[in-house]
């Protein structure tokens, strides 16, 4: 099977469409680097003098780091959503209607969830300090107002946000194992948690590391909720790579400048990914 | 066989969708055709006004495009109603493609200055000196005034005062203060019966430069702040750093509600209204709010007065204000239309000033004769400070350019949350602005 | 001993559960409140008064049409990026050849793009081929930048799909599309069901490109029509709540049916037949 016409159907709807509406415009955003341009008025080739201004920008780096930071926690809670697509898969009692009503938050919108979390974390009328008052906090924080807290504060309802999608995910791959390997498992008397770890995790690696590809990836240019809750405030202390391009490119008019800024993300994007994809290489994929 | 069958129905519900969405394809024929075909005219408006949140000021901006198409046979006005910060967004994104609607909204000063360079927008004096001469309020079309030239004629005009809520006042003995050190004294009585002096939104970041601004104000003079963004002064003058100074002393005095720095200026409204704070520093834009507005407990109107910021130590004028011109509207440049898009505009701003105040509680631009209009005694307040105002300072973010407004913004929130020193805060200004 | 191991795990399950279903509960008071109530005091008490009205308000602003527009352009685009990535993920885990490699690459890349970065690019496309203010600029743009995550999803899952039934449908004398449309399909179902459920919520939910592009209210989008309740000084937080309850109910019904479809579609499927 390596008839080119063949290949070429099957590849090239996703491929052209991919090619003309990303990489083009990720062209042009490149090629706007190179630009000082207000996106108003005309442009003036300046070089690599945007991307030279970017490395020695102390706020680009500030939220780079804030969104590598949310990279690392959405990876390790990972690890959590796994464990509950585990139990949830295993047949336990009512585990159809668990498994809808976890994934119920994924279907809000971002609007949604940011109001729904600015009252949970209003430092006088909201939920949670209400509770915290109620078991004896004396003058509980400020969520969204501190800077040492605010990046950690708004970090909980994004990893809650995207639970319900890799729960999906890797409940849809534990139900494509198929049941005579688990059967089998059974009759030579392994027990449900050695089945899950030994027999269930090994075959489903393959997304696992995917999902981890996409939570890297997506924390590194998340945007919706940061900009609803907090606007990369306060004093910055929560601002994002994505955020601050916005910024830059819509509230400044640099828009020379915030193309340029895009761009660096991708590329560290680009590398991270590749990093993380190093780590968990392994020889083979695991074939039934 | 079962999956024969869901293939076929899925191509099937497939061809479907493609023959409904080539039906609806087919009325967009019908609808485009902008520009001018044969004797039609139309011109693009896009406005920030959604029937869902303002209703009346939706419904006037509807009135005034069916008068003007009647008078005005052959033209017709296509609008498109977006959000303020999609609105915004969108702009941005048309200028880019040289795609700005004919006709539009602007803000003053900052925010008009790199359209005007790069030529997007189209002077407007031909009009203001003919068909609107003298019916602005002096002050307000000439911020929107570049190199001579007029860019945009304004909507509203606004001032900020602070709003209080008598019921709490009286119940502590207290009363609008004159001086500073009584309104001190207002902060320090109502922090010590635990009830939240002043209700403050600093997400939004303008709502800080408020204060600011009055305490610069009322400290260096009306000219200071002014002097140092259009680099006549420093901003390292001896009355900014000091009112940075005074903006944290306020902080130590708990004289705003906790956490506002995370809190939307919307919060910090809303806790005002539900009585949770005693004074809010706003623009009269929300003067509705305490007067006309039926959504609102009456008794919660009647109990809300307004006082202006006071002196401090004796200086600075109370006659003062932080304020100035709101939105305004622009005719672009590349408008195949550009006559009647001005014709248009000087309709509308007339309208606008006629119909404004009565049906939506905007305070117009345009001059008003408030002794003609029946209207609530705090808008007649209002605009009785309007006309004895011996200055009124534009809006910080507003004066700066974008880039400076954003070094500003974010100092505010750094000044308040005591992040920077006010030596540090007069600095990185002062470094921004000389910058440029 | 295993009887309070097992109370124990129901338990934070189900405290897990009362979690996750709060903001359902949350936003469907919300949106029978007004500004005052929504912004004072406890998210959980019941409005003093049921505002029924913030419904009828938002329906009368023209939800309707904003509310067919999602359906069409989001199920459009859901069936081309879930068709063209099982055609793509199809010929790059089950055929060989060279590029393979950098076409899986290029998919990688094409998720790293900040949305905000490729907006003026592809604004300036589109005008040049028409296409601005038409629904097709949507439809075409949400497939193309769900395309590679929608791909990297199934890529997993075909990698385990068994070899032996390809093997067996050669020798059986199938062609390739007989073997992709009648055999891989059916088989990844399950998966597929999975691609929808997040396409479904990325399209729905979606309202940057529609600001962005459409301008005509009649191509607007459900997302649109919450903007239409924010204001330059006041918003209307209950009518948006409204608009939040009545754009969220239609997709947790397609929600229900496709995620049983997860579990379904595989005891039809051909690996136990």
């Amino acid at each position: 099977m390596s008839n080119k016409w063949i290949i070429a159907f099957y590849v090239l709807p996703a491929l052209l469409l991919i090619g003309i509406f990303i990489f083009i415009p990720l062209a042009l955003s490149g090629y706007y680097g190179f630009m000082d341009w207000d996106g108003i008025g005309a442009m003036t080739f300046i070089g690599l003098e945007n991307y030279t201004a970017a490395l020695q920008d102390v706020k680009f780096w500030d939220s780079a780091w804030h969104s590598f930071l949310l990279a690392i926690f959405s990876t390790l809670s990972l690890l959590i959503y796994l464990a509950i697509a585990l139990i949830l898969a295993s047949k336990i009692k009512g585990s159809d209607l668990l498994r809808k009503i976890y994934l119920i938050p994924m279907l809000l919108s971002s609007v949604a969830i940011a109001q729904l979390w600015i009252k949970i974390y209003n430092p006088t009328s909201g939920m949670l300090n209400q509770i915290l008052l109620k078991i004896g906090v004396e003058n509980p924080p400020a969520w969204l107002a501190e800077t040492s807290i605010v990046l950690y504060a708004i970090f909980i309802p994004i990893l809650w946000q995207y639970a319900g999608f890799y729960i999906l995910i890797y409940y849809a791959a534990l139900k494509n194992i198929p049941d005579s390997i688990i059967e089998a498992a059974r009759i030579d008397g392994a027990s449900p948690v050695q089945i899950a770890l030994r027999i269930k995790l090994p075959l489903i690696m393959g997304i696992v590391k995917v999902t981890i590809v996409l939570a890297v990836v997506g924390s590194l240019k998340y945007f919706d909720l940061i900009y609803v809750m907090t606007g990369g405030g306060p004093n910055s202390a929560s601002e994002v790579m994505a955020s601050y391009m916005y910024k830059l490119a819509f509230d400044t008019n640099n828009f020379g400048y915030g193309s340029a800024i895009g761009f660096l993300l991708l590329i560290i994007t680009l590398v991270v990914t590749y990093i993380v994809r190093k780590l968990t290489a392994t020889k083979e994929e695991i074939q039934y | 066989m079962k999956q024969k069958k869901a293939i076929t129905l899925l191509f099937a519900l497939f061809l479907s969708i493609l023959v409904i969405a080539g039906c609806s394809n087919s009325d967009k024929e019908k609808a485009s055709g902008s520009g001018d075909s044969g004797d039609e005219k139309t011109i693009k408006f896009m406005h920030l006004w959604p029937e869902g949140s303002s209703k009346t000021h939706y419904t006037i901006v509807e009135e005034i495009i069916s008068n003007f198409e009647n008078e005005n046979p052959g033209v017709n006005v296509e609008v498109e109603v977006l959000s303020n910060e999609q609105y915004k967004d969108k702009i941005k994104v048309l200028s880019t493609s040289n795609e700005l609607p004919d006709v539009g909204m602007t803000w003053a000063a900052g925010y008009l200055t790199p359209y005007v360079d790069g030529k997007k927008f189209t002077p407007l004096d031909d009009i203001l000196q003919s068909d609107l001469k003298d019916s602005f309020v002096p002050g307000t079309a000439e911020a929107y005034a570049i190199d001579g030239k007029t860019y945009g004629l304004p909507l509203e005009l606004n001032i900020a005062t602070i709003f209080y809520n008598k019921a709490i006042f009286d119940e502590y003995g207290l009363e609008a203060p004159k001086t500073y050190d009584e309104f001190k004294n207002v902060i320090k009585t109502l922090s010590d019966n635990g009830v939240a002096p002043i209700a403050l939104g600093n997400k939004d970041r303008w709502t800080g430069s408020l204060w600011y601004m009055y305490l610069a104000d009322r400290i260096g003079g009306a000219d200071v702040l002014t002097s140092a963004i259009n680099r006549s002064g420093t901003f390292e003058d001896p009355a900014l750093v000091s009112a940075a100074k005074e903006i944290q002393n306020m902080v130590d005095m708990n004289a705003f509600v906790k956490g506002f720095n995370g809190l939307a200026d919307e919060e910090a409204k809303s806790m005002f209204m539900n009585s949770q704070a005693a004074m809010y520093l706003i623009g009269s834009w929300d003067l509705p709010n305490f007067t006309t507005n039926e959504d609102i407990p009456k008794e919660f109107r009647d109990s809300i007065g307004f006082f202006n910021f006071p002196t401090v130590d004796g200086k600075g004028e109370l006659t003062s204000h932080v304020g100035g011109p709101g939105v305004g509207l622009f005719v672009s440049e590349d408008s195949d239309v550009k006559e009647e898009a001005k014709k248009f505009v000087s309709y509308f701003v007339k309208a606008w000033g006629e119909k404004s105040v009565t049906q939506a509680g905007v305070i117009p631009a345009t001059k008003l004769d408030a002794s003609s209009l029946e209207l609530p005694q705090m808008y007649i307040d209002v605009l009785n400070e309007l006309s004895n105002a011996t200055n009124i300072t534009l809006f910080a973010d507003v004066q700066m350019s974008p880039e400076v407004a954003e070094v500003h913004l974010t100092q505010i929130q750094a000044l308040f949350g005591k992040e920077a020193t006010p030596e540090d805060f007069a600095k990185k200004h002062e470094e921004a602005l000389s910058a440029q | 001993m295993k009887r309070l191991g097992s109370f124990l795990l129901y338990l934070s399950l189900a405290l897990v559960a009362i979690f996750q279903i709060f903001p359902i509960v949350w936003l469907f008071l919300f949106s029978l409140k007004d500004n005052r109530e929504i912004f004072s005091g406890d998210p959980f008490a019941l409005p003093s008064q049921f505002r029924w009205e913030n419904y009828t308000k938002v329906w009368e602003g023209g939800i309707g049409i904003y509310f067919w527009n999602s359906v069409w352009i989001t199920a459009l685009a859901i069936l081309f990026t879930v068709l063209f990535a099982s055609m793509a993920t199809f010929a790059i885990t089950r055929m060989k050849w060279k590029l393979s490699k950098l076409v899986l690459g290029l998919c990688m890349v094409g998720m790293m793009i900040p949305i905000h970065s490729s907006i003026i690019p592809l604004f300036k496309m589109f005008l040049n081929v028409n296409l601005i203010d038409s629904p097709w600029s949507i439809v075409i743009t949400y497939t193309a930048y769900n395309l590679p995550i929608t791909i990297m999803i199934l890529l997993g899952f075909y990698y385990t799909l068994p070899r032996e039934i390809e093997e067996a449908a050669i020798i059986d004398g199938c062609s390739v599309p007989q073997m992709f449309f009648r055999i891989i399909l059916p088989m990844t179902i399950p998966v597929m069901s999975t691609t929808v459920i997040i396409n479904m919520i990325y399209n729905w939910n979606e309202f940057v490109f529609v600001n962005t592009f459409i301008s005509s209210d009649h191509y607007k989008t459900l997302t649109v029509g919450i903007q239409n309740f924010i204001g330059q000084y006041m918003t209307d937080w209950g009518a948006i709540g409204a608009t939040l309850v009545i754009s969220v109910l239609p997709i947790l019904l397609a929600f229900i049916f496709f995620s049983n479809k997860v579990v379904e579609g595989l005891s039809s499927s051909a690996v136990k037949g």
